[in-house]
This record gives C-alpha cells, sequence and structure tokens, in this order.
C-alpha cells in the first residue's frame, strides 16, 4: 500500500497532499426485547484525499480504490477552485511508523455463535431481573480497522485500531412511567474487555427499576456535585469543545475570550487533554496528519495556558502543535477534536466534599450532552438529593445547564478520586462526525449555584 | 444490475435473499468564517444484503461492488445463528410514480456553487460585518436498486440539493448562531431568501430580553416543534409500540392531540426532500395518516416488526424512518397568533434535544434560539431559559395553528416536513 499511496500522491501540483485509506471489518450482535435483532457484519473500504493550495481545501473522497492518481488530480482541481488566499502550515517532522494491533483475545477469531450467546446471556440476565423491566437492548460491536496514510511530505503510517464494545440497556414502566438504566464496557485490547459482564447487566436493570420510583428533581439552583463520569462529560462537553482551536483561530471575538494567561477557574483547576495516555479511548500515537499526540494542559492552576491544533491552526495561531487532528471515519476530513479530557485530580475526600451541603444535588453518569460555545446542558443518568451533608433519595430527570465561563468559576472543591468512563458504543459528535471515541475522566467536583433543569 | 446477480448468488444456499445497492456522487462547497474554505467531490457505493436461511435472517454489507463472495458468504454465516424472520419478502408490485429527478442539477458544477454560497454570505455579511459567515451548498446524484428473490425488482435515480446560510455573532462572551437552510430534490432555490430568513433570525435577537420563571404560552416555529415531533416519532414507531415502550401502544383511534391537528406521512411530494416510490426492503411507500384531527391513526412497520406485529408493513424502511411529515394548516394567520400572546414565548433551535427519556414525551431543553412575546410582539432573544413539559401533554393543549407553513428540511434538520408554527396553551419556563 506504501507504494500505491507514494505513486498516487506524486500527481498532485499544489502545495500539500494527503491520502488515508482505511478497511474496516465490523461484526455485530443486537438483541432488543426477548428476541435477536440484528446480527451481521460489513466491509467497508474507502478513502480520502486531501489538497491544499493557497489556504483553499479540496477533498476526494472514495469508495473505489482503483484510481488513487485521478482521486488525486480530483482533490488538486478542487483546491485550485477555492484557494486564493495565504496557506498556513505548521511543519511536523516526517515519520514512518506500523502500529500494529496487540490484542489479549483477539475478537476475529472468535465465532459468530459465541458472541451472539454472550449477548444473549447478558439480555437474559436484564430480562428476568424483576416484574416490571418492560424491555432491554443489548448491542455487541466489534470492529478492526486498518489504516495507511502518507502525505507529500514523506510520512508514511500503517496502523491497526482495534475496537470492541457493549451497551446495555433495561428499560423498566410503571403505568406511564418509562425509565432506563445501562452499562456500557470493552475496550481495544480484545474481546475479554466484555467479557463477565453480568454483574453491570443485573445494576443497569436495578437502576431502571429503582428509578421508576423516583420523583424528578424540582427545577432550581443548587450545590452540585457530579460524579466522575459526569465530570467527564461536562469537561469534555461545556469546556474542551472551547479548546479546539478551529472554533477559534479565525474567530478574533473567541480569541479575545480564549485569550491564553486568563483566568478560568480556582487555583486547583487543570484541565488537560492527552492523546498519549496509555489504554486511553481517545489514544493514538499519531494524529490524523502524522502529528505525535501528547499530553496538552489546557487549563493549569486555574490559568488558561494552551489549545488544541490541526497543522493548520497551529500555524495560523502561531501555536506550538498538539496532535488533535482526528477524523471519525474515511469519508470526513480530519479536524480538531479532542483525545482523552479530563479535569485533573485534587485534594478532597467525597465525604469532605459533602458535608456542608445543606441542600443540593448529587449527579452521576450521563446519557448525552450538548454545547454551543458558553451555553451547555447536559442530562445526568440520574441523581440523588444531598441533604444535611448526606446522600438522601434518588431522583430522575436531572438535567444541568449554564454558561461555562461562570461554572468553571463555580467549582470550589476537586475531588481526589480521578477515574475514566468505560468503553462503549457512543463518543463525540461535532458537526457531522460522530461518534468518535474520546476518553473522558476526571474525580468529583463540586459546583456551586448550578442550574438543575425540571419542571417546577 | 448487480443486485440480482448478489442475489442469484445467495439463493445457492439460501431460501430468500434481498440486495440495495446504492451508488452515489456528491459536490459539496462549504464556507467557513467569511471565506470559502473547501470543496468536495464524493463518490460512495454500499451494497446491503439479507438472506433468509432455513427461516432465519442473515445480513452484511460492502461497499466494494466486486466482493459479490464476501458479501453473500459474510449474510450466510450471520444467518446460522439469526432471528426468525417473522415476514416474507414482497412481491413484485406497482410502484406510485414519484418526482424525485431534476436534470437541472446536473449541470450544476462547483463554480457556480461557489457563487451561490458566496452571494448569501455577502448578504449576511453586509447587514452586520460583525457577524461571521457560513453557507454551504451540496448536489448529489444517487441510484437505489433493489432485486430480491421473488422477483421484485426496482430502481431510482435521485437528485438532492441543499443550500444553508448561516452566522455566529460574538458580544463579550455572549455567542449566538442562527441561520437556515433547505433541502430538496430540485434545483429551483431562492439563495436570497434564504439569505433573508438567517439576517431576520439575527435582526429579531439584536436585543436581549429578560425573561421570569412561570409558566406560559409557548409558540413553536416550524423547526421549533421537533421538541414535540421527536417524542411523537419515537412513539408510533412500530418496534417500539412492539416491544411496549411507546406510551401511545394502545392508543390507536383515541384522542391522543387536540383536533386541530393532523400530520400525515407523505412520500410522495414531489420533489420532497425525503420522497422516494420504494423502501430498503421492497415496499412501496404510501401516505401514512399518523393523527387524523387530533387521533392517532397509524404506526409505522417494517417487514420483520410488522410481521411480528401482526401489522401491515408502512413502506417506512428497514429502520422505521419517517418520510416527509405534512402537518395540516391551521386557521390562524402567523402574525395574529401572535398578537394574542400577552406574556410569551417563541422558540426556535434547542440545545439538549433528544437526552433524557424522549418517548416518553418529557422534555427539558435549553432554549438555543428563542424570543420573548411581550403585548404580542416580538422584543429580543431569551438567554439561559430551560424549556420544560411533556409533548405528549402540549399536543392536547394546542391552542392555534398557523395558516403559514414552511418546510423543514436539509441535512441539518431534525426531521423533514411541511411544518406551521404551533402555540401550546402552557409550558413551564425556567429562566436563570
Ligand atoms: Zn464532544
Amino acid at each position: 500500500m506504501r507504494d500505491r499511496l507514494t505513486a498516487a500522491l506524486k500527481a498532485h501540483d499544489v502545495e500539500y497532499a494527503d491520502i488515508r485509506v482505511e478497511d474496516n471489518l465490523n461484526t455485530w450482535v443486537n438483541f432488543q426485547g426477548p428476541d435477536l435483532d440484528s446480527i451481521g457484519s460489513s466491509r467497508t473500504v474507502g478513502g480520502i484525499v486531501r489538497a491544499l493550495y493557497k489556504g483553499g481545501w479540496g477533498y476526494a473522497t472514495f469508495n473505489d480504490l482503483d484510481d488513487l492518481p485521478k482521486r488525486v488530480r480530483e482533490a488538486c482541481i478542487t483546491a485550485r477552485l477555492v484557494g486564493t488566499g495565504t496557506t498556513y502550515w505548521a511543519p511536523t517532522d516526517p515519520v514512518v511508523d506500523t502500529i500494529k494491533a496487540s490484542l489479549v483475545k483477539d475478537f476475529r477469531q472468535v465465532p459468530l455463535a459465541e458472541k451472539k450467546a454472550l449477548a444473549e446471556e447478558y439480555n437474559r440476565i436484564i430480562l428476568g431481573h424483576h416484574k416490571s423491566i418492560q424491555t432491554s437492548a443489548v448491542r455487541y460491536a466489534d470492529y478492526f480497522k486498518t489504516l495507511w496514510y502518507a502525505n507529500s511530505q514523506g510520512t508514511y503510517i500503517e496502523e491497526e485500531k482495534p475496537d470492541t464494545n457493549l451497551l446495555v440497556v433495561a428499560i423498566a414502566r410503571d403505568g406511564d412511567i418509562v425509565q432506563n438504566g445501562y452499562e456500557t464496557g470493552g475496550g481495544a485490547d480484545g474481546y475479554q474487555s466484555v467479557e463477565n459482564f453480568q454483574e453491570k447487566a443485573r445494576s443497569a436493570a436495578q437502576k431502571a427499576v429503582e428509578l421508576l420510583a423516583a420523583p424528578p428533581v424540582s427545577g432550581g439552583k443548587y450545590t452540585v456535585i457530579t460524579n466522575q463520569d459526569l465530570t467527564g462529560v461536562f469537561t469534555h462537553e461545556a469546556f474542551g469543545h472551547l479548546s479546539e482551536s478551529d472554533f477559534v483561530y479565525e474567530n478574533p471575538q473567541m480569541q479575545e475570550i480564549m485569550t491564553l494567561g486568563k483566568r478560568f477557574g480556582s487555583d486547583e483547576l487543570n484541565i488537560i487533554d492527552d492523546g498519549s495516555l496509555p489504554g486511553g479511548l481517545g489514544t493514538h500515537r499519531y494524529d490524523y496528519e502524522g502529528v505525535p499526540t501528547r499530553k496538552n494542559y489546557l487549563i493549569k492552576d486555574g490559568i488558561l495556558v494552551g489549545r488544541l491544533h490541526s497543522r493548520e491552526t497551529a500555524a495560523k495561531m502561531g501555536e506550538p502543535l498538539s496532535g488533535n487532528a482526528r477524523s471519525v471515519h474515511f469519508q470526513h476530513p480530519p479536524i480538531v477534536r479532542m483525545t482523552n479530557t479530563y479535569i485533573d485530580q485534587g485534594k478532597t475526600p467525597f465525604a469532605e466534599m459533602i458535608k456542608d451541603i445543606d441542600l443540593g444535588v448529587y449527579a452521576v453518569r450521563s446519557i448525552g450532552g450538548q454545547t454551543a460555545m458558553e451555553m451547555f446542558t447536559f442530562s445526568a443518568a440520574y441523581g440523588y438529593m444531598i441533604r444535611n451533608g448526606q446522600v438522601a433519595e434518588l431522583v430522575r430527570d436531572v438535567v444541568l445547564t449554564g454558561n461555562v465561563f461562570e461554572t468553571l468559576q463555580n467549582i470550589d472543591c476537586i475531588g481526589d478520586d480521578l477515574a475514566w468512563e468505560p468503553n462503549g458504543p457512543g463518543g463525540c459528535g461535532k458537526g457531522d462526525q460522530h461518534p468518535l471515541r474520546v476518553g473522558l475522566g476526571g474525580p468529583h467536583i463540586r459546583i456551586q449555584n448550578c442550574v438543575v433543569g425540571g419542571q417546577q | 444490475m448487480i443486485v440480482q446477480e448478489i442475489v442469484a448468488k445467495a439463493l445457492e444456499k439460501a431460501q430468500a435473499a434481498q440486495a440495495v445497492m446504492v451508488s452515489q456522487e456528491t459536490s459539496a462547497v462549504d464556507f467557513e468564517n467569511d471565506r470559502l474554505k473547501s470543496a468536495e467531490s464524493s463518490q460512495r457505493t454500499k451494497i446491503d444484503l439479507k438472506v433468509i436461511v432455513d427461516g432465519k435472517v442473515g445480513i452484511s454489507s460492502t461497499t466494494d461492488p466486486r466482493d459479490v463472495e464476501g458479501v453473500v458468504q459474510r449474510a450466510l454465516e450471520a444467518a446460522q445463528f439469526g432471528s426468525p424472520a417473522h415476514f416474507e419478502l414482497p412481491e413484485p408490485q406497482a410502484l406510485n410514480p414519484v418526482e424525485i429527478f431534476d436534470p437541472a442539477i446536473l449541470p450544476l458544477e462547483k463554480p457556480e456553487m461557489i457563487r451561490m454560497g458566496q452571494q448569501m454570505m455577502d448578504m449576511v455579511k453586509s447587514y452586520n460585518p460583525e457577524i461571521l459567515a457560513g453557507a454551504a451548498v451540496n448536489k448529489n446524484l444517487y441510484k437505489v436498486e433493489y432485486a430480491n428473490s421473488r422477483g421484485a425488482s426496482y430502481s431510482a435515480e435521485h437528485t438532492d440539493f441543499n443550500v444553508g446560510a448561516a452566522g455566529q455573532l460574538v458580544r463579550g462572551t455572549d455567542i449566538l448562531f442562527a441561520g437556515h437552510g433547505i433541502g430538496q430534490k430540485k434545483r429551483a432555490v431562492d439563495t436570497e431568501a434564504i439569505a433573508a430568513q438567517a439576517i431576520e433570525y439575527f435582526h429579531l435577537a439584536e436585543e436581549i430580553a429578560p425573561i421570569e420563571s412561570g409558566e406560559m404560552p409557548v409558540i413553536f416555529t416550524p423547526s421549533g416543534l421537533a421538541a414535540l415531533l421527536l417524542s411523537l416519532a419515537l412513539a408510533v414507531n412500530g418496534k417500539n409500540v412492539y416491544l411496549g415502550a411507546s406510551p401511545l401502544r394502545d392508543k390507536l383511534g383515541q384522542q391522543i392531540a387536540s383536533p386541530s391537528l393532523t400530520i400525515v406521512d407523505d412520500p410522495f411530494v414531489p420533489y420532497g426532500p425525503r420522497t422516494s416510490a420504494f423502501d430498503d426492503e421492497g415496499v412501496p411507500r404510501q401516505v401514512t395518516p399518523l393523527v387524523e384531527k387530533g387521533v392517532l391513526r397509524n404506526f409505522i412497520y417494517d417487514l420483520d416488526t410488522a410481521g411480528r406485529a401482526g401489522a401491515k408493513p408502512t413502506g417506512h424502511g428497514s429502520e422505521r424512518r419517517l418520510t416527509n411529515l405534512v402537518i395540516e394548516p391551521g386557521q390562524t394567520p402567523y402574525a395574529e397568533m401572535l398578537r394574542g400572546v400577552e406574556k410569551g414565548l417563541l422558540v426556535h433551535e434547542f440545545l439538549g434535544l433528544g437526552q433524557g427519556n424522549p418517548i416518553n414525551g418529557e422534555f427539558s431543553v435549553n432554549v438555543f434560539l428563542g424570543y420573548k412575546i411581550e403585548h404580542g410582539k416580538l422584543v429580543g432573544r431569551v438567554k439561559d431559559v430551560m424549556l420544560a413539559g411533556n409533548a405528549f401533554d402540549a399536543i392536547k393543549d394546542i391552542t392555534a395553528i398557523s395558516q403559514e407553513r414552511e418546510w423543514v428540511s436539509g441535512p441539518w434538520a431534525w426531521f423533514n416536513g411541511l411544518i406551521p408554527h404551533v402555540q401550546v396553551g402552557k409550558l413551564s419556563v425556567t429562566a436563570k
């Protein structure tokens, strides 16, 4: 493949060009309710050529790999239609590297019958858990992706990216009230990462049943503690996306808001994006422009100190490369994305954090979040009221919303218990690129004056 | 056709098979941050195969039309462990004629698409140079081929054309996004009107209007109605009905909404964004009334779910997707609807839609773009406001539907349809 890509790139007549080709073999087993909903496999092969000319991009995407030089020419012609300005392109040393998958238990060797039996067992556990369990969903999927990347500056990378993931959902009903419980699992290191999930399946079912009896939280302003998973989602959604410099690099007002050196939170607040973190869901050795990944501080001791870049945005802003150009699929060019994003561990134990709260909300896990610059909103899977310094009754429909700048300033306590959200089928969406694997992590944090939505 | 070849190959081991192939060519231009940023040519092919062996279903797909052996072999393997088929593949049937192909789209080249995008951007910039403007224009030609082992074989060529303009305006830490776009199967499109609509959203949002928490009348714009339609779409999905998860599962023939509400799923709207003659299971599309004068009329079913539930397939494909949602216009001119509100909210876009438990109808969303109504007038944009309620209660509490309707469409839309403004009597609004 190296020869084919290098030969095709010779057809380019622009300032920079690259090709990425992917071959993705995917197998899945889905149960919904008592029935096997779908079992099957797919193979997706294709690629993208990017050409950069006078600041303008031309892309050609394709499934048919036959005539790669033609795709390169197509992208170049398109780039020449677009480019009329100046090219910004940060230099990086060319690399040649091969990254092989390392699997403890190779899911490609596991018969489909065994994958089906595994999903079926988890599904049976959920359905049999309690009489109010109405239905269930169990989704198993594995992917074996091979990527080939070459650019006109001599870089060639071949990488295998395996992924196994599992989602189990329990849906309980009582009259018109329907509640969900879920758990996710999996990993990049093989099939064993989705085995022995029986206990988790039971706890998903149990949570759905318990939530039936839980009242909706009543809307208002509270002192909120978020658990680790939710801290991770908050960090990613509310702040992380603002650190993606494609939002900033051509936007003078956003640059003013996100000026390096500005204080965003207390001295204790550290926010990091680290694409080189061993075992992280968003970990790569190189990003999709051949830039090595690394640990990037975004906020250090409460001060904004860095942001995430592609080669174009780094050059345009005159800031260091961070290794954050990523793409979800060959039909899309890489854009600036997070990798593994987290609030670093602080000093406060959970018991210490909660003990002075007379009335508050302990928000646990996340079932979705969305952000539009300063505004964010995300839904906790469930929550508990905090009363007189204690975790009290279970509540549902906990939706947190607010202005990120105010919320970061309102974090007055950071826990000593950093943890990462487990693998699962979800991921980050940006533009039309979804779901991209990202690591979400953090400790428990305490937020003052946080708006919790709900009916009043 | 390759699809017939694949079906024939599969029938060497399978008792029934169907194949669908979609081949697509796309051209797109994209403006970001006041400038032309990129343009793209794209070629895509996808083949989906479904086989039935000893009464069990196996599926597989590939992007490589030469991989006939591979795709057939993987589907056959999956069928060994597959779920029992609760259906038979459909026989050949006469299809409704549809208007889905506009030859005027064929000669449209990137320089002309760039010109259209530039024109919309220039309009937005000349309204307010502080707005960071963007635009997108893309055209799409695609061919869908279907064949099954009962001799049904259909083929359709579609054109798609999507045009949109958007921008963001930052003042201090306040950031405003607004935009408008259209997706359809014909070329004729009024770029000036699209830009003008985007500008109107900015214009109305110039002032920020504080609002107090409480219950108040809420008007949903056509695209804002997604907040209610999302729950309804989940609840009429035959799979959710069959699984018992839909709160409407036992409400066919009953009054579930205000008598003023009629919603029809119409796949035959000429050049509509989701118009087509057959679905990916070879089932002819059909007009499906969902709600008639407030009475629930139908659920939507794919072949297998219909078989399990003892219902008829409705031509919404294996994924049970709605096509073009057409809501009947009401009696009230929009201007009059607005004039009738003493104090309320007009909502257009949300953050957090679809989170939580949408099938229950419950929503609690951040109003991303919404306007305060005072003494019958839009007086400014609201900020940090949550709208909460239950979609199934809200559709019972519809107090007015506008005479005017707009197309909500395009790849950026939550759904596609011809939709009026809808006023709901009372919903809970929480302001920070
Ligand atoms: Zn994200």
